[in-house]
This record gives C-alpha cells, sequence and structure tokens, in this order.
C-alpha cells in the first residue's frame, strides 16, 4: 500500500458519516478518486468491466482539446502584437496568450466547481466528471478580453440552470458550455460582438473583425484567404481559429471512439450543401467549403455537437440531428445578420429537437414488432 | 439459415479448457440451492435427517407441485441452510454410497402428455425453460418454438463437442423425447458456423441454422431473436445440449443419472481442463487445489453471467463452466491519466489498443464510479437486437411496463445486457436493471 493511498484513507475517516467533516465528503470522494482509482470491485453480474471509466474519457476530449488551446493562445498574443505594433516572437505570443487564458480557466473551474460539489454534496452523490470539459471549453469559445466577473457569472448559470436543475451530469439536455456563451451573448452583448473583442487590448483604430463578420457585413477585400483560416491566423475565440488543431481533435476524438462519426459527418455534409446552395444562388460571395473554416462551425461540429448527452441517442437519430445542425447554422448565419454565429444557436435549437428525433426513432422500432405481433394475431 | 452477428464482443481470456480429456471428480457432500432456479418459490418435501434416493423430490414449485427438484445422490439430508427472511438457500445432502445413477421403472409413453409426465415425475422437467423470464417451463402451455443451443460464445466457453463426448446416442434420443413432447412445435438447432457440428448435424426432424460472429451469437437470446422473436403473450422454450442427453438416457436405458461435465477455465487455474461432476457436488476441494492463489474470485458460470460461490460450492443447475479470475481492487494513482498497455478497454482510450494481441490480465475491477447515462452510443456496438438498449434499460428504471412492452423486454434476458454491462463507461448495472424490470412485469401480472 502506497504512501498516498494511507494517507488518503487516514484522512477519509475525518469525513466518514457523523464526523465533523462530512458535508465536504463529496469533495473528499472526487479528490481521492482522482489521486487513486476507485477500489471497488464487481460484486455480481459481468465480473470484469472495461477499464474505461467516464474520468478517461473526459481526459481524451481534453487532449483533443488541447492542439486548439495551444495553437489559441499563440493566435490571442500574435494578434494583440500585431495590433499594437509590436514585433514579437513565438514564445512571446504564447506567453501572452497564455496569462489571457490562465485567468479565465480558473474562474470558470472554481465557479463551475464550487456548484457542481453543492450539489454532489446535497444529493448525496459522486462528483460527476462532466465538468472537466465544460470548464475547459468555456474559455476556449470566450473572447480573449472578456471580463471575469462574467465568465464566472455565465459558468454558474449554465451549471446550475443548464445541468443542476434537471438532475445533473447525464440528465441535461442543453450543452452546459454553449449555454454559457449563450447567456454572455443576451445579457452582455457588447463584450462577445463587434469587431473591438476579438483582439486582446487592441488600440481603438484597429478592427479586429472575423471572417464571419465581414461575411455579414464586410467588403469582400477584406475576407481572409481560405488558407489562415484553415491554418488559424484570423481573429477569433481562443479555441475556434485554427481548424488544423480542430482536425487533429477530432482525428483524436474519432481513433479513441470517444465522438460518434456520425454526427461530425453529418454536421459537416450538411453545412456544406447548405453553404454550397447559398453560394450557387448567389446569396453568398464565398464557395460552401470556406463558410465550414468560418467562426464556430468547426469546433462545434467536432466538439459540441458531439455531446454524448445532449445530442440524439439513437444512431438514426444522430444522422438527423447532425444534418439539421449543419443546416441550421449556415441558414440562421446567412439570413439573420444580427446572429452570425449561427453555430451556438443551431446547436442549442437541435439539443432541443434531439429528444423529439429520438422519440420518433423509437416510436418507428416500436411499431415493427406491434406491426410483428398484428400480423401474427391477423394471421390465427 | 445462416446468421452473421456482426456487434458484440469477444472477451480473450486466458485459461481455456483444452484437450478432449475429461477427468472425473466426486465428493462426499452436496450442495443443493434453491436460487439456480430463477423466481421459483421453494415448497421443501424433506427434512433433516431424511434419506433421499436418486430421483427423490427435494422440494417442488409452490406454483405449480408437479415442478420438482429431485435428489442427485443417495444419501441423507444433513442441513438446510437458510438465509434472511428464512428463504432456504442450501440443502445439504451427505451420501451413502458412490452410485450416481438408479435404475427406474416407467410404461413406454405413447402420448404427448405420457412425456410429460414421466419428466416431470423424475425431475427431469426443470432443464426446460422459457423465455421471456427464464423460468421453468410451463407445462400447461404450449411453445412458439424450441431451441437447442449448440454452442457457447461466451469468454472461455466449453467445446460442445467435449462435453457431449460419447453421448452423441443420447442427445438424438433426447431430441426425439422432445419431438414427441412438442408434437407441431418447430425445433431449431443453433451451431457454430464452421465447429465440430457432427453430432448436431445427425438430428432429424429440426430446423438447422448456423451462426458466425463474436459474442453473443452463442446466446439462445440472439438465437430467439434472429429465427423467432417473442411477441407479447408468446413463449418460447430452450434446453441444453448436456440435459438433452440425460433425458435422453433416461428414456434409453431408463436410468436416472444426473452427472454433467463442466469446464475449469480461467486465468488463475493452473491446469484448465474438462471435469466430469456429479450435479450439486461439493466442489470445495476442486476449486482449492485448482489455483495455487488466494485472492480470486470462484465463479459458478461464465465472468460475464456467472454467480459468485458462497461457502457451499455447487455448480448452478443450468452452468457447465466453472471460472477463476484475480480479485481486483487495487489502486493507480492518476489511472485515468495513464496510457497504460495493460488495461483491457472496449474503448480505444488506453494505448493497449494498439496491441490487441497483447494477453490482458482481468480482474474483478471495476474501474470507476457509478455514473448516470452519459455514453449513449455505447450499448449499440455490443447489442445485436433490433432494440434500443439505451430506451429499454431507462423504462425498466422507470418500472414503465407499457413502454418496457413495446421496447421488446419480453425478446430479452439480463444476460443478453451483459456485455453493455461490461463496456459501459458509466458502470451500470444493466444486467440487474433488465432482471428488475422483468421480475416487476412478472409480479405485475
Amino acid at each position: 500500500m502506497s504512501f498516498l493511498q494511507r494517507f488518503s484513507e487516514k484522512a477519509g475517516k475525518a469525513f466518514e458519516k457523523g464526523k465533523p467533516l462530512h458535508f465536504l465528503s463529496s469533495l473528499y470522494d472526487a479528490i481521492d478518486t482522482f489521486t487513486l482509482t476507485p477500489a471497488d470491485t464487481t460484486r455480481s453480474g459481468s465480473h470484469i468491466r472495461d477499464a474505461v471509466d467516464m474520468k478517461r474519457i473526459m481526459i481524451t476530449v481534453m487532449i483533443a482539446l488541447c492542439p486548439a488551446l495551444f495553437f489559441g493562445m499563440w493566435n490571442v498574443g500574435h494578434f494583440h502584437y500585431i495590433a499594437n505594433g509590436i514585433d514579437a516572437g513565438f514564445w512571446q505570443s504564447f506567453g501572452y496568450g497564455f496569462l489571457r487564458w490562465l485567468p479565465l480557466v480558473v474562474v470558470t473551474y472554481v465557479s463551475g466547481l464550487a456548484v457542481e460539489v453543492t450539489f454532489a454534496q446535497i444529493r448525496g452523490e459522486q462528483v460527476a466528471e462532466g465538468f472537466f470539459v465544460t470548464g475547459f471549453i468555456i474559455p476556449m469559445i470566450m473572447p480573449p478580453d472578456v471580463p471575469l466577473w462574467i465568465v464566472a457569472v455565465a459558468t454558474v448559470f449554465s451549471v446550475l440552470f443548464a445541468k443542476e436543475v434537471f438532475g445533473g451530469t447525464g440528465y441535461n439536455f442543453l450543452n452546459p458550455a454553449l449555454v454559457a456563451r449563450a447567456f454572455v451573448f443576451f445579457a452582455y452583448p457588447s463584450v462577445i460582438s463587434g469587431d473591438s473583442v476579438w483582439i486582446s487590448h487592441a488600440p481603438d483604430a484597429v478592427s479586429g473583425a472575423t471572417p464571419l463578420a465581414i461575411l455579414v457585413n464586410g467588403s469582400a477585400q477584406q475576407m481572409p484567404s481560405a488558407m489562415d483560416m484553415f491554418v488559424g491566423t484570423i481573429p477569433g475565440c481562443i479555441g475556434e481559429t485554427s481548424k488544423i488543431a480542430i482536425l487533429i481533435g477530432a482525428a483524436i476524438l474519432l481513433l479513441t471512439q470517444v465522438a460518434d462519426w456520425r454526427i461530425m459527418l453529418t454536421v459537416m455534409a450538411g453545412g456544406y450543401v447548405t453553404a454550397a446552395l447559398f453560394h450557387i444562388t448567389g446569396t453568398c460571395p464565398v464557395p460552401g467549403y470556406e463558410q465550414l473554416l468560418m467562426g464556430g462551425f468547426l469546433f462545434g461540429a467536432v466538439f459540441m455537437a458531439t455531446d454524448p448527452v445532449t445530442a440524439a441517442h439513437t444512431s438514426t437519430g444522430k444522422y438527423i440531428y447532425g444534418a439539421l445542425i449543419g443546416i441550421l447554422s449556415i441558414v440562421i448565419r446567412m439570413l439573420n445578420k444580427g446572429y452570425p454565429e449561427g453555430m451556438m444557436l443551431a446547436i442549442l435549437l437541435m439539443n432541443i429537437f434531439a429528444p423529439l428525433i429520438d422519440y420518433c426513432v423509437v416510436q418507428r422500432n416500436i411499431h415493427k414488432r406491434q406491426n410483428r405481433t398484428k400480423s401474427i394475431h391477423n394471421s390465427r | 439459415m445462416h446468421f452473421r452477428i456482426k456487434k458484440g464482443l469477444d472477451l480473450k481470456l486466458t485459461g481455456e479448457a483444452m484437450g478432449k480429456i475429461v477427468s472425473p471428480y466426486s465428493s462426499h457432500t452436496f450442495f443443493v440451492h434453491p436460487s439456480d432456479f430463477r423466481w421459483l418459490t421453494p415448497k421443501l418435501t424433506v427434512q433433516v435427517g431424511d434419506a433421499v434416493d436418486i430421483g427423490s423430490p427435494l422440494f417442488f414449485d409452490k406454483e405449480d407441485e408437479r415442478i420438482k427438484i429431485v435428489s442427485p445422490v443417495n444419501g441423507t439430508v444433513t442441513q438446510i441452510v437458510r438465509g434472511e427472511k428464512r428463504v432456504i438457500q442450501t440443502i445439504v445432502i451427505e451420501r451413502d454410497n458412490d452410485t450416481t445413477s438408479r435404475e427406474v421403472q416407467f410404461d413406454a409413453p405413447i402420448s404427448a402428455e405420457d412425456y410429460q409426465s414421466i419428466l416431470l415425475r423424475f425431475g427431469l422437467w426443470p432443464m426446460l425453460r422459457q423465455r421471456p423470464f427464464s423460468t421453468i417451463a410451463n407445462p400447461d402451455t404450449l411453445p412458439k418454438a424450441l431451441f437447442v443451443p449448440c454452442f457457447d460464445s461466451a469468454p472461455l466457453a466449453p467445446d460442445y463437442s467435449v462435453l457431449l463426448q460419447g453421448r452423441g446416442d443420447e442427445f438424438l434420443s433426447g431430441l426425439r423425447v422432445m419431438r414427441n413432447l412438442l408434437p407441431d412445435v418447430p425445433m431449431h438447432l443453433c451451431m457454430r458456423e464452421g465447429a465440430d457440428n457432427a453430432l448436431f448435424e445427425a438430428a432429424e426432424e429440426v430446423e438447422k441454422h448456423y451462426f458466425s460472429g463474436p459474442h453473443p451469437a452463442g446466446n439462445v437470446g440472439t438465437h430467439i431473436h434472429h429465427i423467432a422473436p417473442i411477441n407479447k403473450g408468446e413463449s418460447v422454450w430452450y434446453i441444453d445440449p448436456q440435459d438433452l442427453a440425460t433425458i435422453g438416457h433416461l428414456f434409453q436405458r431408463k436410468e436416472l443419472c444426473f452427472d454433467t461435465t463442466v469446464a475449469l477455465t480461467g486465468p488463475c487455474v493452473t491446469e484448465p481442463r474438462y471435469v466430469h461432476v456429479p450435479r450439486w457436488a461439493d466442489l470445495s476441494e476442486l476449486l482449492a487445489t485448482s489455483t495455487p492463489s488466494d485472492n480470486v474470485r470462484m465463479i459458478s458460470g461464465n465472468v460475464l453471467t456467472g454467480k459468485q460461490f458462497d461457502e457451499y460450492p455447487a455448480i448452478r443447475f443450468y452452468d457447465h463452466q466453472l471460472t477463476m479470475i484475480a480479485e481486483g481492487g487495487q489502486r493507480e494513482f492518476l489511472g485515468w491519466l495513464r496510457p497504460n498497455l495493460k488495461k483491457w478497454s472496449f474503448s480505444h482510450t488506453f494505448l493497449s489498443w494498439l496491441a490487441p494481441k497483447r494477453p490482458f490480465s482481468f480482474n474483478t475491477s471495476l474501474y470507476g464510479g457509478r455514473r448516470t447515462f452519459m455514453m449513449t452510443d455505447i450499448y449499440d456496438k455490443v447489442f445485436p437486437f433490433d432494440i434500443i438498449p439505451l430506451s429499454l434499460l431507462k423504462a425498466c428504471l422507470v418500472k414503465d411496463i407499457e413502454n418496457m412492452e413495446a421496447l421488446g423486454i419480453y425478446e430479452v434476458d439480463d444476460e443478453d445486457f451483459a456485455l453493455c454491462e461490461v463496456v459501459c463507461p458509466s458502470k451500470m448495472e444493466c444486467q440487474q436493471i433488465i432482471r428488475d424490470g422483468l421480475f416487476f412485469i412478472k409480479n405485475d401480472k
């Protein structure tokens, strides 16, 4: 038995029922199982189990997010120094971005986990791991200079009202990270829209318009090249700019089978077909594939739409769910100039419709069975 | 008909019973567990001190007195162990002599009723089980089909050609008894494609089917679902080939014998092999001498659906396999972060999936805490039924009978959900959920 295990067991006694620290037992349990894998064994049924647990799945998603995050850190610094006319090296840019990101992620985790742990304790349950990914994603879909208190309020709001009131992780029907972003978007629109928020500490004269904003409101000359959008050297949220980095993340998620390929594929297909139609009919000047490189489309398709809890649960449902997200995000983007970031709204909208899609798929399965029974009774 | 099962999973445990040699084992003590028969409420017909013969009743089903469970040996009842709420756990019998068979007399059967009454009288009827519910077949009903699963695809499952070695005639004779018992009912023999099926191919008046693919290709639930899915109000019967041979033996030789062949398997067994044991014999000595280590879980059945032995170890009535695996529960520092080349996972989140041929050390660790359903698509990958597993599990959890029926509860049994339980990252007890759902429906009627 290791030193850590002995220490943990000894410390654990203070959190047992009837002991003074019992009100923190969920927190103790979370830390204990975080450092050491649980000692539980199977009781009956399947005597052996898969070594995977939710912690492992969540850490895999976080690893998949890292390429986009690291690129985003560099990109934040890169644009900051360009806007201010400073010639900065790679590490200087990266360091600047890291220091912008760090307080965001600390505030997100502290505020979100406080709510999570409190609810776990009230319910007498273990702390679910869902927030580890949510808390990691929230800073990545915010502009770099968003005030920390707004992040804290948005996080607490989303954990509380998108998750805990419905019963906690696994029972939520909206993606909590997106709810946090939507909260900021509607409650504090000035910090997350316009051309000035996407470059950290930029002088007033410099416009940091995202390609999406240019597409909707600007002129075609301002539009960055498709290559820039693909590599990610464009202004935007911390995590969404580099499509290469997001695709590396997508490859990790698909190889490890953590995310469902059906959703990723159909979101892209739905998005591309719709964008191409807009291009052909002349509504949109850029070709279909370029639209997929703009805004949070790819980030949403890879990391948000694939959330297994809020997506459609049935295999058939996933195709419909994904395709509709792709279609709707482009439609919102093109037809509603007020909300160019259609991806967020499309995913949230489809989160709400996912249970309905599942209901239809399940009903089809039920009808098939009922028809079989009926045909047998008729033939008798 | 040929069926290719695509969804499923073969767990590659070490310790398969090899060779064709069957070593004998016997014991002085016998442990009869009424819990081997699902949801049967036993009414004892013996007391401590009573002498019993092979075939004399020990207890009967409270709901149907004709269904009797009989003694496998000549001996004396020495103890009746009761558990909580005085539930009968074990009937302990000390045997008098070495005989494991007894000659019996009965008139040559003519009608289906004659066959039925003989099976009931000599305690062989419980070998017939029915779906839904996996209980002993109800003698008052007629099934829509009879299934004989002729292979087992569970981890380390025995080879049926070894289990039935030298009993081919008895097996075929048992099949003929079934044909006479159920004259108009279709009988389905389900074999593994490409396996040594010579024995089963000789069967007549049956429909033969061939299954290929990973486990649960050999589960009777999979066979029923693909060949004759159960609708509400219907039932399907099934029987194990070894039990058919036991029935055949009775009708061929007018001799009652409850001996059975089991496979002793698992990574912790020093010498995996086939063993010939009298049913319900005390296995303590066999188990103790088969493994060098102490921290071992001993299971009657396979690792997916088996039951851990209690202090009265005897093979369960419907099992033909014993498995020993290491107990787990070792704690690992930051286990969720390590690359882990040695742990097995169906998911690809461990580096071990890149080296699938490497032998994995399976143990009984749960590897995580219980969570809500989160990876909503994972069950579909190991569940070869036209049923939506997650919806059915949820319907069972909320005890919504109407939805359970609509979603196909009658077509499944808990063992069909064993693989879902194995791969679930939320550590759901899927088998228990289904069992509770079935129990709830059964009691509601």
